[in-house]
């Protein structure tokens, strides 16, 4: 008897809390809103990234002539700080995140910067290119997912291409005449933050609520935490990669 | 290295995934494909049906393109050689020769021509034997293998304007454009497919490809009229690493370009005789790249 | 093999008859035993495609391997030169075919023996039923590209014996002058026959040829008008880039293929042409005609000496012409359904008729009658003849095949102004084909079917005739076997 109390006095705070959390999802009021915020590291020694040979062209040569160039699958900051760790809520279910900043994607010296582009699905990027010399823009998604792979160039001075991903996928980019120029566009539903060079992110606009953060890196892998945070707070999750 | 994070107790396998370069991307089951069998292909006023290609493909195309259409026939592991591109995965409804924007489906026409122009320097021959009906049904038979097709709808084709008259000066200008964009970086200066990036080309299944050799005297692989020509570098070449330059070659510049890539052709051509007049020589890698259009 | 085919009838009706029937077991046996068919796996491994894309059934061609055939074993990818293949590759196919067949003849003549008597006493006519396991000849199919549009094609081809001759060997330069309207051939091989004998579906011995493109008269001396054999000559073909339309003109040495100089000069041309329409979702259909027109020499033998009958070259009575010629038309109906359909009208020379012919076929005495005046009554023989070839083509795997053939000779040779006027029908031939072949597997590397068939064979008066007012001879066959290729 008692037990079946306790059950129906269960069940109805989740059916409420439920409906309340799909209320508030619904309303994302600026007071409700909580972030997730915290730091990942790496625990070990950063691997070594290699150099990359430029010679193909001598504009990116030269563009690299006092700053060698070097591979960006792992970077680490002092402490162990990793860079370029996309962090997202893996069991999102709330509406797409409005369009905030700006999303560039550079073609700079060669080299992509950032070297990961974060993105909500649906949201609007750009891609532009900063060099003197031609690069071809091709993102290689798998088209099962409903990303459609194209390739455009971009020769010196040309317009930004602006694009979109219909789904959620992590999706290699490249360049095929610069066969070193490697970046990824990571797509995901709903918060997402990417770790700058001290390793810190911050994922804003969170609803109060219980979530699954998963922090991604192109080499390490994919790591989970449940993180609750409450309204207009923060939770918190920091993350420890082990170097492969 | 595709993971799709919406499944994400896969992605804590993914650290291992990564680790695997992609490899065949075919994940459709024959009851997944089977549901799309009703598809029909538009050829002029010719409509083919998926359901009476079963057939014709068994007989003619199962042994390179497979029972599933993923390009994985008992042949596909023969086609060592780079020059030999694999076959085709209908999977992906990825296609390189197409009248639309890259990153869009092509139009039946589009792959109706496919089957009937075959693709040169591949083994993929011409079908122009078999009836315009069973092409067509064939077409149709190459759509329902991907749910692209139930999604989306093919891309407007590119508008060509209508082809101006071959001068020396159009050319010189086709030159400055192959300089511009830099069509050398892979085809190299004298078209002969020896730029510096030629050697790490791959395709987006990271298989090696070669770009096209315009001096030995075979066709393109999209076909062999000034049109054709047009296309292939405004529509790009998808899966493969050839671009789209349609935002950065005006439709008249385009043409430009179509004349100065004849020059490179074995065939003998109009577009080859002014070249020599002009006494024209190969663009010079090593100048600063010509400013872009738009600043002209 | 090809001398021991051709049995040659005798010239004199009464002999004949005994004969005919003898050969046509012999032939039965002869032809199954080696039917040279060109159905590579060569070309299936070289290029990735399976036996079905080129063969409605194999060895058959589609549209799509006639234009790979007409294209000089081209796929027109440029990638057909050798220089483009593993240099491991080399392009030979090898096909054999162990078979089991009943063979049944009516009226053959048989000796018979009185109890207690070592010798026959008389002779009979009646049925010879023989069966048992037999084997093909085996051919050695080589052929493609040399370099980018010089193709060519050797098959050395033995009968069941290991005895070998060369049925095909040629060299051609296709797409001359970057057109596919002009390919030239040179050597020996196969007329540019729609419905190809070298690609027959059917395997026993009189349903394993076309009659049409063999047919002689009975005691007919000219052996030179069969385009159902591979002939020595100079080819020059041509078609349109989705081979809709096709043309071919041979010129050919009047020797029936056979590889030494006839006793003369005679040439023989061979023109053929066809056009297909795209008939919606019917198919294609194609129609055609061919014509085969020629002369050959005559040539008389010494009187017979101590070691026979010998040639006296620069004998006879010159030369002396022939013709068939007819309609083709290949006819679809569907994916599953098709028709073919081949007439001929043909006609010889009075004295091919009266059995004046040339030595080259080896027979000696049949058809080299001396003298220079044509007996009372002579004429021309003229026949005319059809045939249908109805296919159920359930699978590319399964394919089940009819025909049915008859030829009806329009003028003995022997009229009626003659003493002995040959009656209307003699040597009439109705034959009907059925079969079907199984492929239990469709590769691109080896091709191998089951292979089932029934064939059945009447011809008018050519039977023994001893105490019988009807000559007619009836032979059937049934074969089962393995055919394959590798």
């Amino acid at each position: 008897m008692r037990n079946r109390y306790n059950f129906a006095v269960a069940l109805s705070t989740v059916v409420l809390l439920g409906c309340g959390a799909l209320l508030l999802s619904q309303n994302v009021s600026a007071a409700g809103e909580g972030k997730i915020a915290g730091t990942v590291k790496l625990d070990g020694t950063a691997p070594h990234m290699r150099g990359i040979d430029m010679s193909k062209d001598p504009y990116c040569v030269k563009a690299h002539a006092t700053d060698p160039a070097h591979m960006e699958n792992v970077v680490v900051g002092s402490g162990g700080a990793l860079e370029n760790v996309v962090l997202y809520i893996s069991d999102w279910s709330g509406p797409a995140q409005p369009e905030t900043a700006e999303l560039v994607f550079d073609q700079k010296n060669c080299m992509y910067t950032p070297h990961v582009l974060a993105m909500d699905v649906n949201q609007k990027f750009k891609v532009v290119t900063s060099d003197q010399t031609t690069h071809n823009i091709h993102p290689n998604p798998n088209p099962m997912t409903g990303n459609i792979p194209w390739n455009q160039s971009q020769p010196p001075g040309a317009a930004p291409v602006e694009k979109s991903w219909k789904a959620v996928e992590v999706i290699p980019v490249q360049c095929n005449i610069h066969p070193w120029m490697h970046g990824w566009f990571v797509v995901v539903k709903g918060p997402y933050a990417t770790t700058d060079a001290s390793g810190n992110y911050t994922i804003n606009n969170v609803p109060p609520g219980s979530y699954t953060v998963t922090a991604w890196q192109e080499d390490l892998g994919t790591q989970a935490q449940k993180v609750t945070v409450a309204a207009g707070g923060a939770g918190s999750a920091n993350f420890t990669f082990k170097p492969k | 290295m595709r993971t799709t994070l919406q499944n994400w107790t896969l992605l804590f396998g993914s650290a291992v995934l990564l680790a695997f370069p992609a490899a065949a991307s075919a994940q459709l089951s024959t009851y997944d494909i089977e549901t799309r069998i009703g598809a029909e292909s538009h050829v002029g006023n010719v409509t083919g049906h998926a359901k009476d290609a079963a057939l014709p493909y068994r007989r003619y195309c199962v042994g390179c393109h497979g029972p599933l259409g993923d390009g994985n026939g008992e042949n596909a592991d023969w086609f060592l050689t780079p020059m030999y591109q694999k076959p085709r995965d209908f999977q992906l409804g990825v296609f390189k020769c197409r009248s639309t924007p890259t990153g869009t489906l092509p139009t039946d026409q589009d792959l109706f021509d496919a089957i009937t122009r075959g693709f040169d320097r591949s083994n993929m021959p011409q079908w122009n034997t078999l009836s315009k009906q069973e092409r067509a049904d064939l077409v149709a038979w190459v759509k329902h293998y991907s749910p692209r097709w139930a999604n989306e709808k093919p891309g407007a084709p590119i508008q060509i304007p209508p082809e101006p008259e071959v001068t020396a000066e159009r050319i010189k200008a086709g030159r400055d454009v192959f300089a511009r964009v830099q069509c050398w970086k892979c085809h190299g200066v004298q078209g002969m497919a020896n730029g510096p990036s030629a050697s790490t080309l791959t395709d987006d299944l990271g298989r090696p490809i070669a770009p096209f050799n315009f001096t030995e005297g075979s066709r393109p692989k999209c076909g062999d009229t000034d049109q054709d020509i047009y296309r292939i570098f405004m529509t790009g070449l998808d899966g493969t690493p050839m671009p789209s330059f349609a935002d950065n070659i005006k439709p008249d510049e385009a043409w430009d370009l179509v004349f100065y890539l004849r020059t490179f052709m074995r065939q003998h051509s109009k577009e080859k005789d002014l070249a020599k007049g002009l006494g024209l020589k190969p663009v010079d890698p090593n100048a600063p790249a010509p400013a872009a259009s738009g600043q002209q | 093999m090809h001398v021991t085919r051709r049995l040659r009838m005798r010239n004199f009706v009464h002999f004949a008859t005994s004969l005919s029937a003898v050969s046509l077991i012999l032939a039965a046996l002869v032809i199954t035993c080696s039917q040279p068919a060109n159905a590579l796996p060569a070309f299936a491994r070289k290029y990735g495609l399976r036996c079905s894309a080129c063969h409605e059934s194999w060895p058959m061609l589609n549209y799509f391997g006639q234009k790979f055939k007409d294209n000089g074993y081209q796929l027109m990818n440029d990638r057909d030169a050798p220089i483009w293949q593993n240099p491991g590759y080399w392009p030979v196919t090898f096909r054999i075919t162990p078979i089991w067949h009943r063979v049944s003849t009516g009226k053959v003549l048989v000796d018979t023996y009185s109890s207690g008597i070592a010798t026959p006493t008389g002779q009979a006519v009646q049925r010879v039923t023989s069966s048992g396991f037999d084997l093909s000849g085996l051919d050695f199919h080589t052929g493609g590209t040399l370099e980018k549009n010089i193709s060519f094609y050797v098959l050395p081809s033995s009968d069941p014996t290991a005895s070998f001759h060369f049925e095909t060997v040629m060299g051609r330069l296709d797409n001359l002058f970057g057109s596919p309207w002009l390919n030239v051939k040179f050597g020996k091989f196969e007329l540019d026959n729609l419905l190809s004998e070298k690609r027959i579906l059917t395997l026993t011995g009189n349903g394993g040829i076309y009659q049409l493109y063999h047919f002689r008269p009975q005691g007919d001396g000219n052996i030179f008008g069969q385009m159902g054999d591979n002939q020595l000559g100079l080819e020059v073909m041509g078609h349109s880039y989705n081979d809709r339309t096709r043309y071919s003109a041979a010129l050919l040495s009047s020797n029936d293929g056979q590889v030494e100089l006839p006793y003369g000069s005679g040439y023989t041309g061979f023109f053929t042409a066809s056009q297909a329409f795209d008939a919606g979702r019917a198919g294609v259909e194609r129609i055609g005609f061919y014509a085969m027109v020629g002369e050959a020499p005559t040539t008389w033998l010494t009187q017979t000496g101590p070691s026979g009958s010998t040639i006296l070259p620069g004998s006879g009575i010159g030369n002396k012409s022939f013709s068939r010629e007819g309609f083709v038309g290949q006819f679809y109906f569907g994916p599953h359904v098709d028709l073919t359909v081949v007439t001929q009208h043909g006609e010889d020379n009075a004295w091919f008729g009266q059995g004046y012919g040339d030595f080259i076929d080896g027979v000696a005495t049949a058809n080299n009658t001396t003298g220079t005046t044509l007996p009372a009554g002579a004429q021309n023989p003229t026949w005319n003849g059809v045939l249908f070839e109805p296919h159920y083509v359930y699978s590319p795997q399964l394919i089940f095949i009819g025909r049915y053939e008859t030829i009806r000779m329009s003028q003995q040779a022997n009229g009626s102004g003659s003493a002995t006027p040959t009656a209307s029908n003699f040597g009439n031939i109705s034959t009907y084909t059925i079969g079907y072949r199984y492929n239990p597997f469709m590769t691109s590397r080896a091709g191998f079917a089951w292979h089932n068939e029934y064939n059945w064979l009447h011809q008018d008066g050519t039977g023994p005739t001893l105490g019988l007012t009807s000559a007619n001879i009836n032979t059937s066959e049934l074969l089962v076997g393995f055919d394959f290729d590798f």
